[in-house]
């Protein structure tokens, strides 16, 4: 039974109970606001900031690399391709630990027989990976597959690397690629490089990198937390790298390279209407494929080292013009009325500015006798070239072989061309340090001293004798993609009198074509008519006044790099000339016997080729 | 209170189609309904949750189905006929946490579960529900007013249930537990003066207790709470994609079964703990302001029951199994937007897990039974 007292301890009861509860629920009330501002917060406020972040969680860009442009020659020929190859890659932290497997993994693989050394110590700069064994072969690549479960460590990856079936020969024009650089990433414009990624690093592959790489195109996937693929959501297309056609000839560059094998040099042929380049060859040369990382093996034989192997001569190679420059003088003295074809110098074999000065001494000792211009070219008399350029004073002579692009960059479609030395009175103050003295224009009169050209150079200027004065900018590629490219004019040179291209030309025809000439090692009855003009650059001054000259150089020519380097310049044939040749092989001491026999080689090879073409 | 009655006889009576055992076997029909709507929401969001997961939804009905027949079981019972039980089972939980912290089961890294082979539990999971059902019974065991010693007494045994849950080691459930200890103490007359002794003695223990009980990775959990974002992929990383995916579901949400960070596992433990950014994300703002409304009636249901009782054990018994009912759900829904630390707490009768979804219906088979039915 209950009571009234019960009765009023109960509703006290309840009256505590629910005074407490309020309690309670203040602190409920407290927590709940708290609460719902910050959800209000995560939903309303900063919604988008968070759907923004709900997207980038679960779609990836991965970007779709094109394979790289093709390099080929205008009839189809491959010159660079891509290849699949195959590499085992380790992670660097687990070498020490898997040693023993690695021992193994090389001792299954790398049976005798098979030629890839361990190159354990080759690391990959981008990441820590360690290459094992790279570019499997397939016998490799099937045993690696069949126990690959031994060698859970062990990754294989494949990728596309690019190859040149023709390896050596063609190093110097198409170049070879490498592995991006901060450097790199910061020239390229726009386009960023992922790190390990390949690039040109020189010749047409760094300066058609654009071209031939295209535009990546990216894939945008939806993936989970794992990052496993869900589905593609969409997909930007790659733009298709364009592939390029070189003007090059494949058996005339072949050739040319052979004939240089041994030697340093380099070798120049050229169309002189149209400045497309048929054969560029530098000496000694490299394997791009081993850069490339497409084949194992050595770059270049190691005794070849001291020869800068990479060093591109052809188009930065430095040297003195020597007698090749006497049919530009020859042109000038012309045009400038110093001479005509009768004026007759008398050539003792030594020239003197007056009686007490220096004696510039000419190659022949005994002196050519009376020389007139034709035999002055002919026979390439010093004394009649020393007494017309100090006749024709430095700055005319400056300022006509710039004409013909002495001094000047070419703008050839590679990359690192020099720029050859044309000298004048400003040149000399300015980077020697002194005046310009009347001897340094005499020593130019026989292209010695400050001038030099480089192998590209000159053949361009030689071109323009060829065409009458036109000269195209070389090019090596002469389509790319599907566009041709058109022959680029340079410079257009006037002469006064048309006639004195004829007058030179016919001296320079005469070079191989008439008993005297220096070149007429290379004359065959019925033979290519061609025009030449041959030089021998001095690299040691002969200095010793009471020595001859060719006693002098027995001295010198003791030490093989001191021996004078050989060269020819030459067009034909005529009189439609197709094809300018410039050989200048290093120390190889005569023009006539060692560098024109070359360009008479390569001339009527070409002549061979086009007609296969027609 | 009185004079509401006859009205929810009413509708009671309208409810159950003026059938009276109808009425007697669900004791109060409203809640039932509720009940059953929060746990037919829970599966449907937790087959999204889950991955669509056939076996894991029907995993969960079978404890659903399995925890509403106990409570209508427990329903019919009359509160005072297992006061005495309750008063003792206090002894049963402490066996159980004592037999975690002495036989781990194997293959969990902490001893949080007991394996009856066909059954996985969680003792703390059952504590909770135990520790403050005994205290109540033991508090309100004499009709007079508890002694001053009853209070330090019934402190002092969730004082042990704390230690031994923590010692787990799981700070963030023994500290619920205990949690659940203290609301019945305090809502059956805890006196002032004692509290305050209590907040001092708390003051002074609580720098020793965080630099020389607290584990490193509990001091960890504590402080990426204070800045999350300063370790997006460590302890903070959970707490981040829980907010993306709440935030990115906005007002409307994506759309069930279309939540990105749900369905691509962004969001982590999904199904269970974190199943209320799922809902966030799919059903957003409004989805989620749906479910607070449901569980503020079961709420209302509750505390109402509680006032309508007539003994001081069945009122506070049903008042401390609201508070702790809301303390959960409270704690749940801190934690998923980062307001507190990550602690092990499922959102009641939504989280995927047999323990929790059978103790909770426990609970509200012991306030039904507290339901007076008016004749």
């Amino acid at each position: 039974m209950r009571t009234d007292r019960d009765l009023t301890n109960n509703v006290n009861d309840l009256r505590r109970l629910k005074r407490r509860s309020s309690f309670l629920f203040f602190f409920v009330f407290l927590l709940i606001v708290i609460g719902l501002s910050k959800i209000i917060e995560l939903t309303v406020l900063d919604r988008q900031e968070y759907f923004t972040e709900s997207e980038k969680n679960r779609i990836i860009n991965v970007p779709i690399y094109p394979a790289r442009g093709l390099i080929k020659l205008s009839n189809g020929e491959i010159i660079a391709e891509n290849i699949v190859t195959h590499d085992l890659l380790i992670k660097k932290s687990l070498v020490d630990q898997s040693s023993t497997e690695i021992n193994d993994l090389l001792r299954i693989l790398l049976e005798p027989g098979l030629e890839v050394q361990s190159n354990a110590s080759q690391i990959t700069n981008s990441s820590d990976e360690l290459i094992v064994i790279s570019r499997l072969s397939s016998e490799q690549l099937a045993k690696y597959q069949i126990n690959k479960e031994k060698w859970p460590f062990v990754e294989l990856k494949t990728q596309l690397r690019r190859f040149l079936p023709h390896k050596n020969v063609f190093s110097h024009a198409v170049g070879h690629l490498g592995e991006v650089t901060k450097e790199d990433n910061r020239q390229s414009q726009g386009i960023s490089y992922r790190p390990g990624s390949y690039l040109g690093k020189v010749g047409l592959e760094k300066k058609y990198e654009s071209a031939m790489r295209g535009k990546g195109g990216v894939s945008v996937v939806e993936v989970d937390v794992f990052g496993n693929k869900i589905r593609e959501i969409e997909r930007i297309l790659p733009e298709r790298p364009l592939n390029i056609f070189l003007s090059l000839n494949l058996k005339l560059q072949t050739l040319a390279r052979q004939e240089l094998s041994g030697r340093k040099g380099a070798i120049i042929a050229i169309d002189p209407n149209t400045g497309f380049i048929k054969a560029l060859v530098s000496s000694p040369d490299y394997n791009p494929n081993i850069l490339n990382k497409a084949e194992n093996g050595f770059l270049y034989p190691n005794e070849k080292q001291k020869d800068a192997p990479l060093f591109n001569r052809a188009i930065s190679g430095s040297y003195p013009p020597a007698s090749t420059i006497k049919p530009f003088l020859g042109l000038l003295g012309l045009e400038e009325r110093a001479i005509d074809v009768t004026t007759i110098i008398k050539d003792e074999g030594v020239f003197q500015i007056n009686d007490e000065g220096r004696k510039y001494r000419s190659w022949k000792e005994e002196g050519h006798g009376e020389v007139n211009l034709h035999k002055a070219i002919v026979e390439s008399s010093d004394v009649y070239f020393y007494e017309l350029a100090f006749k024709l004073t430095v700055d005319k002579i400056s300022n006509f072989l710039s004409l013909f692009t002495f001094g000047k960059n070419t703008g050839i479609d590679l990359i690192n061309e020099s720029s050859s030395i044309l000298p004048d009175r400003n040149w000399k103050l300015g980077s020697i340090g002194e005046p310009w003295f009347v001897g340094d224009t005499v020593n130019m009169g026989i292209g010695q001293g400050y001038i030099t050209v480089t192998p590209l150079q000159l053949a361009s200027s030689v071109s323009a004798i060829a065409t009458k004065g036109k000269i195209f900018k070389p090019k090596l590629v002469e389509r790319l993609g599907d566009q041709d490219i058109e022959p680029e004019l340079l410079f257009s040179i006037e002469l006064n009198k048309k006639e004195n291209w004829e007058t030179i030309e016919k001296s320079m025809i005469a070079v191989i074509n008439s008993w005297n000439g220096t070149a007429h090692n290379l004359y065959k009855e019925g033979g290519l008519k061609i025009a030449g003009k041959t030089g021998t650059a001095q690299i040691k001054s002969l200095v010793d006044q009471e020595l001859t000259v060719q006693e002098e150089y027995e001295g010198i020519r003791e030490i093989e790099k001191n021996r004078d380097h050989a060269l020819f310049v030459s067009y034909g044939p005529l009189p439609n000339p197709n094809l300018t040749v410039v050989v200048i092989v290093e120390n190889g001491e005569s023009g006539s016997s060692i560098a024109a026999p070359i360009a008479m080689k390569l001339m009527e090879q070409y002549q061979k080729e086009i007609l296969a073409d027609v | 209170m009185s004079r509401r009655a006859p009205l929810d006889y009413e509708i009671n009576n309208l409810l159950t189609n003026n059938s009276y055992s109808f009425s007697r076997v669900f004791k109060d029909l409203p809640l039932f309904v509720s009940l059953c709507t929060v746990l037919g929401f829970g599966l449907f969001m937790l087959y999204s949750a889950s991955g669509q997961s056939i076996g894991m939804v029907s995993r969960q009905l079978i404890y659903i189905i399995l925890g509403l027949f106990f409570m209508l079981l427990v329903a019919q019972l009359r509160p005072e006929s297992y006061k005495n039980i309750l008063m003792n089972s206090y002894w049963f939980g402490l066996l159980l946490l004592a037999y975690v912290l002495i036989n781990p089961a194997d293959g969990y890294a902490t001893n949080r579960w007991i394996d009856l082979g066909f059954f996985n539990f969680q003792p703390s999971e059952i504590i909770r529900l135990l520790l403050p059902l005994s205290l109540v019974a033991y508090l309100c065991r004499r009709e007079s007013r508890p002694r001053m010693s009853d209070w330090f007494i019934t402190t002092i045994a969730a004082f042990i249930c704390f230690y031994l849950v923590s010692r787990q080691p799981d700070l963030g459930s023994g500290l619920i537990v205990f949690v659940s200890g203290l609301i019945p103490i305090f809502l059956a007359g805890l006196p002032y003066r004692i509290i305050l002794g209590y907040l001092v003695g708390l003051a002074i223990v609580a720098p020793y207790v965080w630099s020389n009980l607290l584990l490193e990775y509990q001091r960890q959990r504590v402080l990426t709470l204070l800045n999350p974002e300063a370790d997006p992929l460590g302890t903070g990383w959970n707490i981040n994609q829980s907010q993306t995916a709440i935030g990115s579901g906005g007002l409307t949400g994506k759309g069930y079964l279309s939540g990105t960070q749900s369905q691509l596992d962004f969001i982590p433990e999904s199904h269970s703990d974190f199943i209320f950014s799922v809902i966030a994300e799919e059903l957003g703002l409004i989805g989620i302001l749906a479910m607070f409304l449901l569980y503020g009636f079961i709420i209302w249901r509750v505390f109402r029951i509680s006032y309508q009782s007539e003994t001081n054990f069945e009122r506070i018994t049903c008042s401390s199994l609201g508070f702790i009912f809301l303390l959960y759900i409270l704690i749940n829904v801190l934690m998923v937007i980062g307001i507190i630390p990550v602690v092990g707490v499922p959102l009641p009768l939504i989280s995927q897990g047999g323990t929790s979804i059978v103790v909770h219906l426990l609970a509200f088979g012991v306030i039904l039974s507290m339901k007076k039915i008016y004749r």
